[in-house]
Formats: structure tokens, sequence, C-alpha cells
């Protein structure tokens, strides 16, 4: 025993300066050619968004009218609604919570918008009315997730199927048109300094979100919420209600979704609802892979919500068949899953086991 | 096959021996089990007992010795799980290994497989009557198809024990060996287990009991085995097992002298020092009182299980019962929930960081501002500017080394990440910091850091509660210490007895009181 006592104290010493001397220049290297990783992480989405339009720019198939005014317009327009969708899945995102209903929110607050409007209500209220719809079906979304414990996935699902009934119910399946009034659709499909009125109303809510997520205490909690959930409550926080809160303003965005809708198409299709709950939920998944890698964010939700717009524009006007944008969008939501997934382990250092 | 010979002993241990790096764990341990016979092992903290069962479970090797199972001798350097397993011993830790929301017949048949028929079917009824089989072989009162969780954790412990025996044809074969199994379970469960176990011996199974409960030991045991710094000092037979002789030898002559002075500084209740900052009584089922002064770090010492998390957690508003009577400042305070406490002037740092303190993907600055979010919000907007410049002066008055306060929690090693945890309370300046396990799994260096910042928060004038089952940090970090046991402060340690010995012989002198 005391014979092997020596050579170990003396091997001691060794390891450690060789692990200093290897570790220093590693950190170094490691931190430049980090910077420059961290960056294309944080872009990679961007850079693909901006590559994605340069060629349908200049492919022959496309480039006439990629670039024309009215193609980008259509493209701005088309997209609002979906965007607005998508920065209020995102908001129970941030906590790990799946909203599966903001599409039916959406859609029965277009319907009834709509119907409302042919019967007489006045804009300003309308409007009012269809964002108090959605809010009113994310308190019970919220109320049950909360107070009666129910699985959010759970929850939302059945909320959506609910909806979805109660608005074939009022429609009988028949899509709401007449007496929109017109000052109403000239929002939705005007243009102001040539760019597509709804699009102003999607960058003001997506100011919106992105203030409430970065720049309160409410969305630093909801950041928190979603980190730790246990570790949330053991500082003071009312986890529950910020739990809440979520839910119910994902309601209130859909339904403000919803009112836009109107806007733009003029009336209210009654299956056009659960329509929106794909691309929107793909976008806010997605929104993990750019601006703020590993974390939901606004930014990187528009980048998302942009990169398949252009993906499927210019796929449409290449004369690629409808079914493709099913593809592009069940590929992106599938990819978008798991590299948020993948860039959360990484930030929070966890292997995939503890999934 | 011969006739197991009832004299042979079932399990032989001999010369063990186990170093880890400079220190000397086990050195040379022997020790003999008798066949169907509870064979109990104890020893203080530090004594070799745990290394012991590890080398005998092959879950660490041995550097030398022998074992020898039913008369077959095998090398305790080569001990693997598999050999053990091979060799029938069969190993039962805590309720750690059992599966609550599974029905007993599921959680027996984990153990071994299910019988299935025709394309993969598991055959219910055949598990449920092979269930009911072990069930009444091992004489537990549960129905094969009750969910585990529903039968007592008495019945749950003997499930465990029935999964891992139910293979064994003659219960002469094998030794069975038991960790701790009654650290969780509450009182009356107890005996139920121990009377379990007795009718097992004397059918002819063989179990080596692990356990800090002297008077369990009294109750059940044929022979006890006790360790005192990585070698058996004794064996004892049934008739030489009193409390006073197993105490004097877990703790050595020197030991047991401390613990009659122990014993004679219970009443001595804390110096003239500061005022009392926290008064609670109260406390747990059987009113623990508790009196904390300013400036003074208080240890508490106990085994697990013996109530001194719940101690914490009860009093920052997690416990099952929000406890009444407790006073701040002599003013009294509500500790109903987190939010109360925390108003109160508490403070708490969780035994497990991962899973109640850590946002592990949050920047640091974010980390720590979230326990006072008001401070950086200005008419309903968060001051990032404000929050980041207050996170720098928290890390570097905290010490917490790290590339910026924008990195996330988890590139920080562990005693830094422990730093941030702190200074996101201290930043309060609680009146009363708990603290649990503060510095488990922290680097010898941050362990002394993390004692500097406590201690400079109560030199500001609060006052900290320590839990740590670690005795040389306790007597490191504090002023003096107390002992908890079934939820009750059981002795007080003032600062000219606070040593690990003092410590070991009040955690396990107080045995005697049972």
């Amino acid at each position: 025993m005391s014979s092997l006592e020596p050579p170990v104290q003396a091997a001691e010493p060794a390891p450690e300066p060789i692990a200093g001397v290897a570790r220093a220049p590693r950190r170094s290297s490691s931190s430049s050619s980090g910077r420059v990783l961290r960056l294309m992480e944080a872009n990679a989405l961007l850079v693909l968004l901006v590559l994605t339009a340069i060629f349908f720019s200049v492919w022959s198939k496309t480039g006439d009218t990629f670039l024309s005014s009215a193609n980008l317009q259509i493209l701005f327009s088309n997209q609002a609604v979906t965007a607005i969708i998508a920065l209020g899945a995102l908001i129970p995102l941030v906590c790990n919570e799946f909203d599966l209903s903001v599409g039916a929110i959406a859609g029965l607050a277009a319907v009834l918008v709509a119907s409302a409007l042919s019967g007489g209500l006045p804009v300003p209220i309308a409007i009012l009315y269809g964002v108090g719809i959605g809010t009113a079906a994310g308190v019970v979304n919220c109320l049950l997730v909360t107070r009666a414990g129910v699985n959010g996935v759970i929850a939302t699902l059945g909320m959506a199927t609910i909806l979805d009934g109660v608005v074939t119910q009022k429609t009988g399946g028949q899509a709401v048109v007449a007496d929109i009034p017109k000052a109403f659709t000239d929002f939705g499909t005007g243009n102001t300094f040539g760019i597509p009125r709804v699009a102003y109303a999607m960058v003001a809510v997506a100011l919106l979100v992105y203030y409430l997520l970065a720049h309160t205490p409410l969305g630093r909690q909801i950041y928190a919420l979603g980190s730790n959930r246990a570790a949330a409550a053991l500082v003071g926080m009312r986890t529950r209600l910020v739990l809440g809160v979520t839910f119910i303003a994902a309601g209130a965005l859909s339904g403000a979704a919803g009112v836009l809708y109107v806007a733009r198409a003029g009336g209210a299709d009654p299956n056009v609802g659960a329509g929106f709950t794909l691309p929107a939920l793909a976008a806010a998944f997605l929104s993990a892979a750019s601006v703020k890698p590993g974390r939901y964010n606004v930014g990187g939700a528009l980048v998302a919500i942009f990169f398949l717009a252009v993906l499927n524009n210019g796929l449409n006007l290449a004369g690629a068949q409808p079914y493709v944008s099913n593809y592009v969008n069940g590929i992106a939501l599938i990819l978008g899953v798991g590299l948020a997934a993948y860039l959360h382990r990484r930030r929070s250092g966890t292997s995939s086991a503890a999934m | 096959m011969a006739a197991p010979d009832e004299a042979m002993a079932a399990l032989r241990l001999h010369g063990i021996a186990k170093a880890y790096g400079n220190t000397q764990a086990l050195r040379g341990a022997s020790l003999e089990v008798s066949r169907g016979t509870i064979h109990a092992l104890l020893g203080g903290n530090g004594s070799g007992k745990s290394t012991l069962i590890k080398v005998l479970a092959g879950v660490v090797p041995a550097d030398a010795g022998e074992i020898e199972l039913g008369g077959v001798v095998h090398d305790a350097r080569a001990q693997t799980a598999v050999r053990a397993r091979a060799a029938g011993l069969q190993f039962v830790h805590q309720q750690d290994s059992t599966f609550p929301e599974l029905t007993v017949a599921e959680n027996l048949a984990l153990g071994r497989g299910f019988e299935t028929g025709v394309g993969g079917r598991v055959r219910w009824s055949k598990l449920h009557e092979r269930a009911a089989k072990v069930l009444e072989r091992f004489e537990i009162d549960a129905d094969p198809d009750a969910e585990l969780r529903s039968i007592g954790s008495a019945n749950q412990m003997m499930v465990a024990i029935a999964r891992a025996l139910q293979d064994q044809e003659d219960a002469h074969d094998g030794v069975l060996v038991l960790d701790e199994p009654t650290a969780r379970l509450p009182r009356h469960e107890v005996a139920l287990l121990l009377g379990a176990l007795g009718r097992y011996a004397r059918a002819g199974q063989t179990i080596v009991y692990v356990t800090h409960r002297l008077d369990e030991v009294i109750r059940v045991a044929d022979e006890a085995t006790v360790l005192r710094d990585g070698a058996v000092v004794a064996t004892l037979g049934r008739a030489e097992i009193t409390r006073e002789r197993l105490v004097e030898l877990i703790l050595g002559d020197a030991g047991a002298a401390i613990v009659r002075a122990a014993d004679a500084s219970e009443r001595v209740v804390a110096a003239e020092q500061g005022a009392l900052v926290l008064e609670a009584d109260g406390l747990g089922g059987d009113g623990a009182c508790l009196e904390l002064r300013a400036g003074e770090v208080v240890g508490v010492a106990g085994v697990l299980g013996s109530g001194r998390t719940s101690l914490l957690r009860g009093l920052f508003g997690m416990g099952e019962e929000p406890p009444s009577g407790v006073r701040i400042d002599g003013e009294p305070a509500d500790v109903g929930d987190c939010r109360a406490a925390m108003a109160a002037g508490i403070a708490y740092v969780p035994e497990d960081r991962t899973a109640d303190a850590a946002f592990a993907d949050l920047s640091i600055a974010e980390n720590l501002s979230l326990s006072t979010l008001p401070t950086y919000t200005r008419f309903g907007r968060m001051d990032g500017r404000e929050e980041k410049a207050g996170a720098r002066a928290l890390m570097s008055s905290f010490l917490v080394r790290a590339e910026s306060e924008e990195a996330p929690l988890s590139s920080l090693s562990g005693g830094n990440q422990q730093k941030v945890i702190l200074a996101r309370w201290l930043q309060r300046r609680p009146r009363v910091l708990l603290l649990d396990e503060a510095t488990q799994g922290v680097d010898v260096g941050a362990r002394a850091e993390i004692h500097g910042l406590i201690r400079r928060a109560v030199d500001d004038g609060a006052t900290a509660l320590l839990v740590s089952s670690d005795f040389e940090e306790l007597v490191a970090a504090c002023d003096r210490a107390i002992v908890v046991r079934d939820g009750r402060v059981v002795a007080d340690l003032p600062r000219d007895q606070l040593r690990e010995d003092m410590l070991n012989a009040a955690v396990y002198g107080q045995e005697r009181h049972a």
C-alpha cells in the first residue's frame, strides 16, 4: 500500500497543467468559432428565407411574377391572419403549453363577426365582439387547464372540436358574405404606401406580443414557467395565474385574427378555421430556430411565417399542385419541433434522456 | 444437490478493502451471516457501511477481499451486479424500485417478465394467479389487482421484497439485503414490515438489514455487526444487543462519553448573542419548537427521513399543513404559502437545484431577477439595462464566475449555479435563510465560498437554518446545530459541542430515548 502511494502522488499534479494548457486555447477558439456558429444558428432561417426569395425571383418559371408588387402584396396580406394566430399560439407555447384551438377560435370569431356585420352591427363594436369571443374561449381554456387540471393539448383539442361544431350549426355550412360594410373590406384589401393595410395590423400585433414577452415582468414569468415550473412556484410566482393568462391571450389574438380575416375575405367561410391551426403552430415552433435560438420568440415566428409563405407562394407560382403546400407545412412542423427541442436541450445543457 | 447445511454461513465476507483516493473507506472488513437469520449492519456516517453494501452489490469494485456465498468463494474485486444476482444476492433499496401506478401483480411480473400467449398478448389470468400465489407465500395482505400505491407503504416494501425473492425456489437459498427499508415508512407501518421480516427469517430466509434505527435492530435482529472507521468493531449475538451497547460500538469509547455530555446539554438553550429572529412552534405533528437568533447559522442534522427537509418546507409554506405560531422579529408571520413566506422575509434554497431552483436555459441575469421583478419594473416595463447591471453587481458580490450575465445558467459549474441561486435570495435581504443541502455536488472551493456568503448574510442581522447530511459541513459552517427526528427537534448542540463525533452521538444517541 505504502509503496503505491508515491507514484500516485507523483502522477497527480501532472494532469492538472496539461488540462490547464489544453483548456485555454480550446476556450478561446470555441468563442470565436462559437460566435460564428451562434450567428449562423440565429439567422439560418432568415438566410434561408432570403435565398428562397432570391431563387424564386430569378427562376425562369416564377421570376416574372414573384417580385411583382401585386404578388408581394398578396403574399403579405395572405400571411397577416396566419401570423397573428401564430403569435397567439406562441404565448402559451413559451410555457410549454400547446393551444390547438387557435384556428378554431379564429374561425368562430370570423363567422360570428361576419354575420353580426351583415346584421348591421357597427364596425368598431364588431371588432370588440370578435376579440371578446376569442377571449371568452381563451378563458374557458384557461379554466380547464389551471382549475380542472385537464391536459392543455386535450382541453384545447376538445375546445377546437366543439367550436367547429358551433360554426357548422350557426352557418349550416354556408359562407357568410352578404352586406359586409365596404369600409371594413377596404381595410382588408387596400394598401397604404403600397403596403397592404392588414400587414400594418400584423406588425402592430407583433410589436405588442414582442413587448409583452420581452419587456414586461409577465413575459419574464412566462419564460420562467416554461423553463422550470417547480422552481417558478418556489420563487413565489403565481404559476396558475400566469399559465392561465397565456391561454386567454392566445384566445384574444385568435379572435382578432378572425376579425381581420373577415375584413380580408369580405366574409367568412365556415371551413376555414381549422386550416389555420397547423401552419400557425408550425411557425410558433419554428420560432425557436431563429433570432433567439432555443427560445420561442416573436421575431423567429415572423421569419418562420414568411419562410413558409415564400416557399408555398413560389411553388404555387411555379404551378405546383395545391397538395404540395401540405407537404411543406407538415415537414416544417416536424422540423420545427425537432429543431426547437434540439436547440433547447443544447441551451439547457440536458441530455436527450432528460426528455 | 446436497441439502443445505443449517450451520453453514449463508454469506461470509473476508478482508474487504476499498479506498477512494486517499480515503480508506474499508480496511479489511470481515463478517459472517448465518443462514436463516436477520443480521443487522450498523455504523455512523463514514463508517464504511454504505461502501460495504456497494461492494457486495457489485456497484463499486473492492481493492481486496473475498465474498463467500453458500460455500462458493468469489473474488470481491471482480464482483459485478450480474454476478451478485447469479450468486443469489438480492437487494431491495428504499421505495424507489416499485411502480405506484401499476397493480401489485404487474409490479411482481416486472421483476421476471410477463407471461404471454398468442400474438404476444399478456396472459392476465395467469399473471393474476401467480401474483396471488406469491402474495400468499409472502403473507402480504393485498389484492393482486390493486394499484400498488393503494396498499400502504409497508406492504409496498413487502411487494418489492417478494418481487426480489419470488423466483427463489427454496427460502434457504440466497441472501436478501435490505438497505434502510424503513427510512420512508410511517412509524405505524414499520411494525408491519418488521413482523413480516421475522416470519421470512423463521422460514429460512437470510436477511442482511442495513439501518440507522437502533430500536428496529433490537426488535428483529438475531445478530448485529457494527462498523466504525472502515472496520468491523464487533458482531453481537441476540442476547448482547442492547441500545447502550450498540451506541457504544457505533461511536467508540470517546463517543459514548460524548453522548452523556450531549444529553446533559440538551436543555441548554441558545446563547445570549443576537435578538430572536424566528420563533416557531407547532412544526410537524408533535410540535417542534425552534428559536433562531440574529447572526447565527444553525445546522440541522438528522438521518434520512427524519423530517429535516419537511421542517424547511413547512417554514416556506410548502408543507401539508402550514405551521402555526411562526413569529419573525416577534411579530406573528403568515407562512401559509411561498408568497406569504417570502413576504414575511423567508428565503428557501431547495435541496434539488436542477428540479426546484434552476432555470437552466434562462440567462444568469434572468435567473437572478425573478425573485425581485418589481425592482426592475418601471410603469409595467422591465428595465433590461438595469436588470443586467444589477446582475453584474450581484455576480461580483457573490463571486459568480461566468462569461457574462447573459450566459445561460446551465453553462455554469454546479458551485457557480448555486451561488446564483443564493444571490437570487439574498438580494431580497431575507430575515430567515433556509438552506437544504446547499453545497451538495459543489467543489471544495465553491463550498467554502458559499459558507462565507451565508455568514456574510447573517452578519447583517439575518439568521440561517442549514440542513446537511455532511456533519463536517455542519461543524464548519454553523454556530450550533439542532437534531431532528420524526419531525421533532430532539437535541440542541451549542457551539462548544459542535463536533462531528458529537453530531454522530446526538443523531444516534437519541435512539436511546425512542
